[in-house]
This record gives structure tokens, sequence and C-alpha cells, in this order.
């Protein structure tokens, strides 16, 4: 994704790029967390003490959402985290274009056409060969921080 | 075989050898499978004696010996007599050529296949053969051809007792009988000669063995013939002789012994305790000792002490029965021997800081614990009176204490010789003053008491030492779980052991201490001394909490009993005051301004020390009760009852319901509601308040009475139920164990009504804010916040903990919550379908609620919940069938796996506590509940298609599997039958997975659905229905049952399985051969035909035949037909398996 359509999702859909502070501690495996401004699955979490006689920290392995990179930070537990909002939205594949982009179904009825289809080769083999054999799919977007990505599908059968 | 041909195999074998270091695994490969064949090739005994006397490669012969042994053993059948001697007198004869080379291993390799051949064949050659053999080594032994000879016998009888004692025996593919016959044989007839042969060996040898340095050919024989008298020692002897070894303390049985074996013990008793031998032994070793420090660690010495220890723990009916007079002189004898090596004390010990060698003194240490074992404490002390001025205690205390400062010396982290001699003393310590029977439990004579109060001072000496120069030490990992660290807790254990012989001293000095510490903690603010105080007054807690309290772990704990027997005022027993001490420090900590001087730290050892203090001293429930009577053997029980009666006034005045015992709840639980609220993020700490503190405050009811009647629960309540933000920021563990212990309290209230309502108030307003969450109009984007999705998930915790401390009379309640949010929990699995955390919690809510409600439910009550977890499963259903998922992280990925692998647990769980109603409820006919049969139906449609051989590799969720797979097959399988033909394939393809588990409770369950899937249909037939119909003729063609039928016949004859199965397998062949007999005969023909003589074809069928004796015309399937099948089934396979298999 090209930096001018991070823009125009920023814009867009301004509510979905939210982060909330939850204290580190409660922050528990298989949360998400903000760690240097990307959205991270927590995938581990030790606590360990400044000193035997010194406060709390927590330490976090969050794997990026979208690129699955590694990502580690070291928080006071008695702090914030910052938490994004990750949702995830169903919408009927309608199209897939010669380029590489989608074409959605929206609840209303409106297209959404400014996805890709994913990095993930086997997904992207999956959507495509089941579009070609002509199956109804429905795949599932995961958005974050403004960012959107196909991260699963579901074949809902023939008509 | 030629020359040659016997060159090349050895090159061969060389090659190979050489090959197997060889980096390229494909080289290597091959080369284990040249080696290989070479073991297996049928009588390789000429081409082995050829490498062993020719080849240069080291590994060949040894492989080559290897092979003879194997060999040997596996034709044994097929070896002529003559060719076994031979071979025996080969490998004696290799032995004796070579006894100088250097090639030690492969000599006793080789000597080790002599007494594998010999076991082999021990029970077929007579008297007469063993005899001269024998002879033969007695005269190596008594060294009648040379030191070489002598040395090579003895290590003969070594490799002999070894191959011949059980737990080292090689395997020879023969019954344990036969294994067990020849240790008898060896235990009853030879050992003892072995012994005396061997003492004789060394006596010959010792004088030339102290000459020189202690590397010469007699200090070897020496050597090896002491090893082989302490593996005499250490055999496990059985019956009339099992008088040796370790503290096993077994005396003779009753019966009146039989000559032989009285004789036998006589015997024994000359050679180990007569005053001469051992008096040999011990001067031998007071030579070796004279010798100095080069000396200590020769295998002889080391061998010599072994021997010494062993000879301590000597006990049983090898001594006459004369009042232990005889086995009192045996262990003063070795005591005197042995406090050379640990007496002075201080002295010893310096000597080993300076340099010397420690084994002496560990030995010393070990032989101390050994006689301890064996002796009450007062005659462990006289022990030492005979000939000295103090008596044996003081001088265990003295060592104790020197080697407690020694530790103090030493600065290395890794387990030295203080920290192992200090665990070995603190355990005969414990030995001495509680014996594993407590029946024999005696007082200390006063010498002990000033020992142990020596002790325990010095150890708490040592140990403020310690935490004073360790609290600013940053590397914390291994002290964050310090007083879970069982080695930490055993050693705290065994020192507060000591504390209690002397409570008066040992309580003063720590209230003493306690106090100290936190007077310097608030005059020195936010200083370096603080952290050391800090650190000090940590470890003086948690001694504290062993010294006065027990863990508790289920059971009521008492008050130790020595601290109950210190009578005094209530305001000076030393017990009241060190739990005063330690109550004003948890007092302060709610000073909000002296907090911050506090650390995390401090606080979890308070709230662990309340933990456990409570469950003791707290308002205990048996006050104004006299004592109750103790198993204790205290001699003046008479006397006794006074005294005790006078420490539980004391303590019942300052900690009981109508003395001091509510103002120190109050402060409890202050300082619970601050542990949880004002010190946040510190997980650690609040993890002690909601699964330590907490829980022992809401154990009892009396107890719980009161903390309902204070303003600072009530408190408690209140926030935790307006769902405050101070305690929605705790962890979730955190949130389900409070939920629980305010729920638990409940039972503290005068009635049910009460409690229901009390319950109602703490959960509704909970229940309500989700209620009005899945009622808000924005709920698609509402729900997906952060914080939105981290309160729905405290909730959920928090009602998971509350189902979970259900009990009778607030059952009512948590069931009306539960109904309350069945909607908004529909609501929220739809909504959260993509947040697979929130229907985790979802889901162990539900179960943890049916689970606790459905033995109470009413029919209709129970139609609700049915019809709720209904819905419930087809929700879940409708989004996680048939969706990829993909991440771009493997790790990812693998997380989306475990969540789906946790949430199908939780699904089988539900459907097992679902399908348990009606176990509750067998009363009702089947009809009148029709509920369960449908939720077992569409739970099996959602479950099936979700279960793959992958996940069934997890033990937790296979078992629960197949228990809800039996289950449904044994109450349900009509509706079974209904299921989809790919669902129903699945099953049948797990249940034949199932039958291949390792487990015996998988296969066991899956025996028993594989029985109640053939009962079913063979019912079905009897009465002419349609059975499994079609779904019966679903897998390739064939029938399925009669797949099974072949399957489990297999199974029995010719695979390995417990003989628990056999039943079980019973139970399930019996419908399977009723349902196809035709196959079944079939069958029968096929192992018939299989076999040529007319004899053997006689044999199968009759066994057959006395199979089906007495079932062909079963045309029900009762109880006494199942147990008439079941011991045909023994008889059966007894007959056939032995003879089928061995083929």
């Amino acid at each position: 994704m090209s930096d001018e359509e991070h823009h125009f999702d920023n814009k867009a859909d301004a509510g979905a790029s939210k982060t909330y502070p939850q204290q580190a501690g409660t922050i528990r495996k298989n949360a998400y967390i903000v760690i240097k401004q990307r959205p991270c699955k927590v995938v581990e979490v030790s606590t360990s003490k400044t000193g035997k006689h010194g406060h709390a920290k927590c330490h976090f392995v969050g794997i990026d959402i979208f690129t699955g990179k590694k990502l580690e930070d070291i928080v006071p537990s008695s702090h914030n985290c910052d938490v994004p909002e990750v949702t995830r939205t169903d919408y009927q594949l309608i199209d897939i274009s010669e380029d590489g982009f989608v074409s959605l179904l929206t609840e209303n009825g409106d297209t959404k056409d400014d996805l890709r289809l994913p990095t993930d080769d086997q997904l992207n083999a999956q959507i495509s060969t089941g579009f070609h054999d002509g199956k109804d799919l429905v795949v599932t977007v995961m958005s974050a921080l403004g960012e959107e990505q196909i991260c699963a599908l579901k074949d809902i059968g023939p008509k | 075989m030629e020359q040659q041909d016997l060159q090349c195999s050895m090159q061969a074998v060389e090659q190979s050898c050489a090959a197997l270091h060889v980096s390229d695994p494909g080289i290597r490969s091959s080369a284990e499978a040249t080696l290989l064949a070479f073991r297996k090739s049928p009588h390789p005994f000429y081409a082995c004696q050829y490498i062993l006397e020719n080849s240069q490669v080291a590994t060949a012969k040894f492989l080559a010996a290897a092979t003879i042994q194997e060999a040997a053993i596996r034709e044994w059948t097929l070896i002529s007599p003559e060719e076994k001697s031979r071979l025996r007198s080969y490998c004696l004869q290799y032995v004796m050529a070579r006894v100088e080379t250097s090639e030690g291993y492969i000599l006793s390799k080789i000597l080790s296949v002599v007494a594998a051949l010999l076991k082999r064949g021990w029970l077929e050659y007579t008297q007469a053969e063993k005899a001269s053999f024998l002879e033969e080594v007695e005269q190596a032994v008594a060294g009648r051809h040379g030191l070489a000879a002598q040395r090579f016998g003895i290590s003969l009888l070594e490799a002999l007792v070894s191959e011949f004692s059980l737990s080292t025996a090689s395997p020879m593919g023969l019954p344990a009988e036969f294994h067990d016959k020849c240790r008898a044989s060896l235990e009853a007839g030879y050992l003892q000669k072995f012994y005396a042969w061997a003492f004789d060996a060394s006596v010959m040898v010792a004088s030339k063995a102290l000459e020189g340095q202690g590397e010469n050919q007699e200090s070897a024989i020496c050597t090896i013939a002491i090893r082989l008298m302490t593996q005499i020692l250490n055999w496990e002897f059985r019956g009339k002789l099992a008088v040796l070894g370790k503290s096993r303390a077994s005396t003779l049985s009753s019966s009146p012994a039989s000559r032989k074996s009285s004789e036998q013990l006589q015997l024994w008793h000359d050679l180990l305790v007569s005053p001469a031998k051992v008096t040999w032994i011990l001067n031998f070793y007071e030579h070796i000792h004279q010798k100095g420090n080069a000396w200590l660690d020769l295998p002889l010495s080391v061998v010599v002490r072994q021997l010494i220890v062993l000879m301590c723990s000597l006990n049983g009916s090898i001594f006459p029965t004369d009042g232990a007079g005889t086995q009192e002189q045996h262990l003063q004898r070795l005591l005197n021997c042995i406090i050379s090596w640990i007496d002075p004390p201080e002295y010893v010990i310096s000597a080993v800081l300076a340099g010397t060698s420690e084994s002496e003194m560990l030995d010393g240490c070990r032989a101390l614990l050994a006689i301890a074992t064996l002796c009450s404490p007062s005659s462990f002390d006289q022990l030492l009176l005979s000939f000295r001025q103090t008596g044996t205690l003081s001088l265990l205390s003295s060592l104790t204490c020197g080697i407690i400062k020694a530790s103090c010396v030493r600065e290395s982290e890794e387990p030295s010789w203080t920290y192992e001699a200090l665990e070995v003393l603190l355990e005969t310590w414990t030995v001495i003053l509680q014996p594993a029977d407590l029946s024999q439990k005696v007082p200390l004579p006063p010498s002990g008491i000033e020992a142990a109060s020596a002790v325990f001072q010095t150890f708490v000496e040592f140990e403020m030492k310690l935490s004073e120069s360790s609290a600013l030490d940053e590397d914390d990992a291994d002290d964050m779980a310090a007083f879970s660290d069982e080695a930490r807790e055993d050693r705290l254990s065994a020192v507060a052991l000591i504390a209690r012989t002397v409570p008066s001293v040992s309580l003063s000095l720590l209230t003493m201490l306690v106090s100290k510490c936190f007077s310097e903690i608030r005059q020195s603010l936010g200083s370096e001394t603080t952290t050391r105080c800090l650190e000090q007054l940590h470890w003086l807690t948690i001694l504290s909490g062993h010294v006065l309290a027990d863990p508790g772990e289920g059971e009521t704990p008492t008050v130790p009993e020595s601290i109950l027997a210190v009578s005094a005022e209530p305001a000076t027993h030393p017990a009241v005051s060190l739990s005063f001490a330690l109550i004003d420090v948890a007092q302060q900590s709610l000073d909000a301004t002296f907090r911050t001087t506090l650390s995390p730290r401090m606080m979890e050892a308070i709230v662990w020390f309340f933990g456990r203090w409570v469950e003791t001293y707290l308002m205990p429930d048996h006050a104004g009760r006299g004592p109750s009577s103790t198993p204790s053997g205290h001699e003046g029980q008479g006397v006794s009852v006074g005294v005790l009666f006078d420490g539980r006034n004391a303590l019942n005045a300052a900690f009981g319901k109508d003395g001091g015992g509510p103002a120190v709840l109050e402060i409890l639980v202050r300082v619970a509601l601050t542990s949880l609220t004002a010190w946040r993020g510190e997980q650690v700490l609040q993890e002690y308040v909601s699964s330590r503190l907490l829980p022992a405050l809401v154990r009892r009811r009396n107890v719980c009475v009161q903390l309902l009647s204070m303003g600072s629960w009530q408190e408690l309540a209140t926030v935790f139920a307006r769902q405050d933000q101070m305690l929605l920021s705790l962890s979730d563990s955190v949130q389900r164990a409070l939920s629980g212990c305010l729920c638990r309290s409940a039972q503290g209230l005068a009635n049910a009504d009460a409690a229901n309502h009390y319950v109602k108030d703490l959960l509704m307003p909970m229940a309500a804010s989700l209620a009005e969450f899945s009622g808000r109009k924005d709920l698609a984007t509402f729900s997906q916040q952060p914080n939105v999705i981290h309160q729905v998930s405290c909730v959920l915790e928090r009602l998971r903990g509350a189902a979970r401390e259900t009990i009778p009379r607030t059952q009512k309640a948590i069931f009306e919550v539960g109904v309350s949010i069945m909607k908004p929990l529909l609501v929220f699995m739809e909504i959260y379908k993509n947040q697979p955390s929130v229907v985790y919690l979802l889901l162990k809510y539900v179960v943890v609620w049916v689970d606790a409600e459905v033995v109470f439910l009413e029919p209709k009550d129970t139609t609700t919940v049915f019809n709720f977890c209904v819905q419930l499963l087809s929700v879940y259903s409708a989004h996680n069938i048939g969706k990829v998922s993909v991440s771009t992280s493997r790790s990812l990925q693998n997380e989306a796996q475990t969540e789906k692998y946790k949430d199908l647990r939780a699904l089988l769980q539900l459907l097992t506590n679902l399908s348990s109603k009606d176990l509750f409820d067998f009363a009702l006919h089947a009809d009148e509940n029709p509920d369960v049969a449908q939720v077992v139906y569409l739970g099996l449609n959602i479950i099936t298609p979700l279960i793959s051989a992958d996940l069934l590799k997890y033990p937790k969720l296979c078992r629960q599997y197949f228990t809800l797979l039996m289950h449904m097959l044994e109450v349900y399988p009509e509706k079974v039958a209904k299921i989809s033909p790919e669902g129903f394939s699945q099953i049948i393809g797990t249940l034949e997975f199932g039958l291949r588990q390792q487990d015996v409770e998988v296969v066991n369950m899956t025996l028993s659905a594989l029985g109640a899937l053939g009962v079913f249909q063979y019912q079905a037939l009897c009465k002419g229905d349609d059975g499994l119909g079609a779904q019966s003729r679903t897998s390739g063609g064939d029938d399925v049952l009669s797949h099974f039928l072949k399957l489990l016949m297999h199974f029995l004859l010719f695979e390995d399985y417990s003989n628990d199965l056999v039943e079980p397998a019973a139970d399930a062949l019996l419908p399977l051969i009723l349902c196809n007999t035709a196959l079944f005969e079939k069958l029968k023909q096929e192992l018939v035909q299989r076999h040529q003589d007319v004899e053997s074809q006689e044999r199968v069928s009759t066994a057959f035949h006395s199979l089906s004796r007495g079932i062909e015309i079963a045309s029900t399937i009762d109880r006494s037909i199942r147990r008439k099948f079941r011991s045909n089934l023994f008889v059966f396979l007894n007959d056939l398996r032995g003879f089928l298999r061995t083929r």
C-alpha cells in the first residue's frame, strides 16, 4: 500500500485508528498492543522487578499483525500502554482485477475497491482459485491504526 | 569359517566402526546398518573371537563382545552345551591373558558377557557344575594364582552380582520369573560367600595397599574388593533376609524362622557386625586417614568410607534381640572411627576451607544421618557420651553451626560442599525431631534443647547477614519465586522444626529482630539501609511463617504442639508477641506515606505470612474445647494437658473471636484491599492476596460471619460490584479469585435468602452492565473498542470466578444471574466472533456455570439452560466452521491454532457437563428430557468436523473427546446413528485412532464406545430394526462393525497391551461377534489354516471353541453372559496368545 492510500484510509475512517490506554499489568498474552507505533499481538509477557525491592515491569514480545515482524517493549507495570482498536469486517468478494486489487461488497450495497490481494501466498492462492472456480467467498478484512489487510476467507457455498 | 572370511568380516566391522564418526549422515547410517546386521547374524562366535584377538580397533572389539552375548542368548536353545562352556572359558581365558593391558572396559564387558552366559544357564546347571566353577573363582579371589587373577576374579564376582540384581540385569527375553529365581538363588546361596571372599582378599592385600602412593596393584585389588562388599550391602534383599540396606528397617516376620535362614542370619551377623571384622575395616581406614589429604579422594578411601557409612545403616534382625545392646555397641564402634572425620568441627571445617578435601567430612555427615535414622534422640545422644564428655547432639549442633558459618565465607553461588553438608545435617535434625513414625516421637534430652537453640541462632544470624549483603543484588530472576522454591522451602521447614523445639528462645529472637528491623526502616526513610533492612525483614517474615504455622493444603492446620505448650500470660506469650510484631508491620503498611518506604516484595511476604497464619491462629473453630488427643507419645500426657491449655488460652485471648480476633481481621482486610488498589501493577502481590490471603479468610464459616459484619469487607464488595476502575485493572486470574472469595463469604450468612440476596447484590450490577452494552444501538462499533472489550472480559472472568465458588446456599442467585445474561451472551458471541479471546472467556464461563448448576436444576430450568446452550453452540459453529485464516507470521498462525484448540476443549467440557445431567436425573425417562439428546446431537455435529488426528495428539483433549464419545454412544446411540455420513465416518475414524493410543484410559474408553455401538446394532438386529442402517456401510463397502471385529481380534492376539484392557475388550468383542458370527467363523478358519500340523490346528480350534462356549445362543446381552465371556476370553488369550505371538 502506498502512503497516499494510507492517508486516504485515515481520513475515511478516522475512528478506526483510535488507541486506548490500558494498564500494562493487565495486558496479557494474545491481546493487542501498540509497540513503536505498530499494532501488535502480544505473544509473550514476562514480569520482573527493578532490583529486589523495586517495582514490577512488564516485558512484551509482540508480532506486528500486518507485517509479522517481531517487536519488543519494556514498560513499568503500573503505567499505561496504548491498545489499538483492531476490527475485522466481513465482505463478499465481487471481483479480482488484473492488477491485484479486489472489489468487495459492503453491507450497505456499496463497493470497496481499495484493497489488494493479501501478501500471503497461501491465502492469495485460495482466494484466486476459489474465485475462479466460481465459489461464493466472504473475506475478512482486518484493520488497525488506519491500515487494512485481508486476513481470512470463508466459502459460503455455491448459489 | 575360512581365515579369509574372518579377515573380511573383521575389516567390515572395523570400517563401519570408524564410519560411525564420519559427519556424513548417509555413510553413518549405512555403517549402522552393517553393524546391526553383524549383531543379528546367526552364529557369529568365530568372527567375534577373531575380532577380539586380532583387531586393533577398540570399538570393534567392544562390539564383538556385545555380539557374543546377544547371539548366545538369542540362540541359547540351539547351541550345544559344549559350545556354551567353550564360549565361557574362551572369554575367561581371554581376560586372564590380557589382564595387564589397558583396555579395561573391553575386559569388563567380556566379564559381563560371562556373567550373562552364566545367568542364562543358571537354572540348567547342576549344583556340582556351579560349585566347581565357583571354586575356581574362589581360588583366584584368594590370590592363589597371582595378583592379576585375583583382580579379575573379584571383577567377575562384581559382574555376576550386578547381572543377577534385578535392577541392573541385562534383558534376556525371558519372563520376570526367571530373573527372580536367579536373584533368589544367588541371594540364598552365594552372596554371603562372595562377601567373605572379598573381605579375605582385602585383608590379604591391605598392608601392601597402604604402601606407596596408593597406585599399586594391591591397592586396586583392595578397592574393587571393598567395592564388591558395598555392592553386596546395597543388594535388595527380600524375604527373610530383608535386613540390610538403608533404613529399610524391616524386621523378621513373626513366623518362626526356618533353621536355614536363621543360620544364614548368624553367618551374616558374623560377617558384618562381629567386632573383629568391623574393627578391622575401621582400623584399615584409620591408616588411610593418617596418610593425610592426598589419600582422601583416592578410589580406595572413597569406597572404604562408603562401606563404613553403609554399615551405619545396618538394621533389623541381623542384630540379636537383646534390647538393642549389640546394635548400640556396633554403632558406638563405628562412631568412634567416624568422629575423627568431623571432630572437632571448627578444626575440620577450617582445614577444608584451607584446601583439604571435603569428601571425608561429607561422608561423616552422611554417617550421622544414617545413625540418627536408627536411634531415638536420647540414644543418639548417648552414643558419644560413652567415651566422651559431650553427647552426639552437641557435636551435631556444633558441626551444623560450623557449616552454616562456613557458608558465609564461601561466596560462590553454585551448590557447594557447605550446601550439601547442610542439607544432610538438616535432614539429620529432621529425622531426630520428626521420625517417620510419629508414635516413636520422644522429647529431646536437655542437651538437645541447648544444641537446637544454638543451631537456630546461628542460622538466623547467618541468614540476616546474607540478606543484608544480597539486598542490593540486581539479578532477581530466581528470587522472584523464592519461597515457592522447593529447596528453600525444605530448608526453612527443617529450620522451623528445630525452632519449634525451643519455642521460647526462637520466637523471642524472631520478635526482637522483627521489631528491630522495622524500627530501623521507619527511622531511615528511603536509603540503601532501608533496602537492607527490608530484605532482612522480608526473610524474617518468611521464616516466622514457617515456624509459627504449617501449610494448610486442604487440611486445617493446628498450632504446633510445642508452641501450645508454652505457658505464659496472653500479653507475653512468644507466639502472640511475634504475631503482633508482624501485625504491626501490616498495619503500618496501610499508611499512605509510610507505604512508599515499603516495597512490593515486602508486602508479598506480609501477605504470604498472613495467608498461612490466619488458618492456624485467627478465631480458631475449636476455641474453648480441650486439646484433642494427639498421636504423640508424650510420656507425661497427664501432666501436659494443663500446660497445653495455658498456651491455648493465651492464643485465644489474643486472636479468638471474643479476644483480639476481630480487630486483627479488620487490619487484614484493609491490607488486602490496599494491596489490590494501592499497589498498581504489582501482579505477584495481587496474586498472593487473591489466591492466599483472601481464600484463607473465607475458608471458615465463623470467620465469614465476622467478615460480613465489617465495614471494610462491605467496602471491598461495593467497590467490586460498582466495577470501579481500581479493581478493573487487576489481571484476569486475580479477578476470578477475588470474585470467588467475595461470593464464598456468603456462607457466613444465616440463611439461603440472605446469601442469595448478597450474591445478587454483588453480581447483578455487572450482569446489568452487560445487558446494557448488548442493547446499545452503536454496538457494532462500540463493542470493538479496546476498553469495552477489556470491561466485558473482566466481567466474564468475575462471573466465572463466582460460578466456580457456587455453594448450595448461593446456587439460586448464581443461576438467576446466569439466566439474566443469556441474551447478552448470545449477542456477544455474535459480535465478538472475531475476538477469539472474548469467545474463549465466554465459553469458559458457560462451562463453569453449567458445571456448577447442572446438579441443582429443575426440569423447567434445565430446558432454559439447554436451549441457551443450543443457541450458543449454533452461533459458535456458524462463525467458526469452514473458516480459513492465514497470517503472515508463523507464530501468529500457531497462536490461532492454540486458540482453536482451547475453544474446542471448552466445547467438549460443556457437552460433557451437559450430558452428565441425565446421570443425576437417571430416574427420569429419557423421553421426558429430550433436550439432552438434542444438545448432544447438535454438539456432535459441531465437534466432529473440528476434531482432527493432529488435535487428538494433545492428551487432555484426547481424553475429553473420548469421554464424551463414550458417553454419547452408550446413552444415545440412536442419535449418533442419525448424524451426517461425514460426521459418522469421522467418529469411526477417531475410534480406530483411539484403539491405537498408548494411554490405557483412552483405549478403555474407546473399547466401551465400541461395545456400546455393537450392543446397539445387535439389539436392532434382534428387533429387526435398521440399527446403524446405511451408516454402517459407508466406509469403503466394508461393514463398519466387521471392520472393528477384525481389528479387535488382531489387537487382542498380536499386539502389546495392558492386562487391564482385557475386560473392556471382552465387553466390546462380545456384541461385535454376535452381530457377525459368520465373519467370526471365517477369522477362526484363517487362524487355523495358518498352521501346518494337525496338533496346532487342533489347539487353535479348541481355544476358539472354548471362547464361544455358552454364548452362541444368547439372544440378549445381559450381565451373566458378559461375565461368562470375559472369563472365556481370559482363558482363550492365555491359551493362544503366547502360542501365536512367538511365531
